[in-house]
């Protein structure tokens, strides 16, 4: 069998570690090549496919649990005048 | 001085200043207030950081390129104020060691599982604070990285550039602050009975 070119190889042919792929999938940047691959690449192996769904999970409750609201609504306002005082 | 970048100054008219201010600026006071928040961990404190930033853009402005990336922009100035004015007053913890950081990221153990015993299962009954309370707990510059990544989207090369580091650094740092995140998660998890089987 032969092995296809790993699309996540870099310039000096090293060999991306398992956890350089997943991040480089995790945070949407990598290429449809690379997604391709890595979606064959979980189906051999286990700590790639459990890391997948832990770390999608986390950064998916990030967002929503993280985001944090509103600024306080006088906050623009203050700044504004600030501005409008150093200008004139 | 920190602001400068390889781009020319810009003439902008007074109009231009506003509008550059008001349509690409002031949009991103939401997220520049979470993170100001998320740094200092002191509502008026994040408050006085947004508006030290909101004065230092309008005052560089013309070091600004219109329609180039301002969120970027913007909490760079962010960041860079937090550590020159804000951490200097207050007694932070000294900054962690990368060095130890880029061993740990390019030694053969990082393939093995040694990340935390925690389950996609025990996260799903996270619905309250523990994330976010985890988030803050961590070092500054763990936090941040997360806070970029996962929070605001920015891609690696954003940054880099907002960080001042290389984009490999940026990428051991957020695998470490991750992994930080999980082992405190875990902890939680494990002080809920949630990992019981
Ligand atoms: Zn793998």
């Amino acid at each position: 069998m032969n092995n296809p070119i790993n699309p996540f190889a870099k310039p000096d042919q090293q060999k991306p570690s398992c956890m350089e792929m997943l991040q480089t999938i995790l945070d949407g940047q990598a290429t449809e090549e690379q997604k391709q691959y890595f979606k064959m690449h979980m189906d051999h192996c286990m700590p790639c496919y459990k890391s997948y769904d832990l770390d999608m999970s986390l950064k998916q409750l990030v967002q929503s649990k993280c985001c944090g609201g509103a600024a306080p609504s006088d906050l623009i306002e203050k700044i504004k005048q600030q501005i409008e005082q150093k200008s004139s | 001085m920190e602001l400068e970048e390889e781009v020319p100054k810009q003439s902008y008219s007074e109009k231009e200043k506003g509008e550059i201010f008001n349509q690409e600026f002031l949009p991103h006071i939401h997220s520049m207030y979470n993170f100001g928040y998320r740094l200092t961990l002191d509502r008026d404190d994040a408050k006085d950081l947004v508006q030290d930033t909101y004065l230092k853009a309008y005052r560089f402005i013309e070091s600004f390129q219109k329609g180039t990336n301002a969120k970027a922009w913007l909490f760079r100035i962010l960041k860079n104020s937090f550590i020159n004015d804000y951490r200097k007053k207050s007694k932070e913890p000294a900054k962690v060691d990368y060095q130890e950081v880029e061993t740990y990221y390019n030694s053969e153990e990082v393939d093995r599982q040694i990340t935390p015993d925690l389950r996609v299962e025990s996260l799903k009954d996270m619905i309250g604070d523990e994330i976010s309370n985890a988030l803050n707990s961590l070092d500054v510059d763990f936090k941040t990285v997360i806070i970029l990544c996962d929070l605001e989207g920015f891609k690696y090369e954003e940054m880099a550039k907002i960080l001042d580091i290389p984009i490999g650094t940026v990428r051991s740092r957020l695998h470490r602050a991750r992994n930080l995140l999980k082992e405190k998660l875990s902890e939680y998890a494990k002080s809920m009975g949630y990992n019981k089987a």
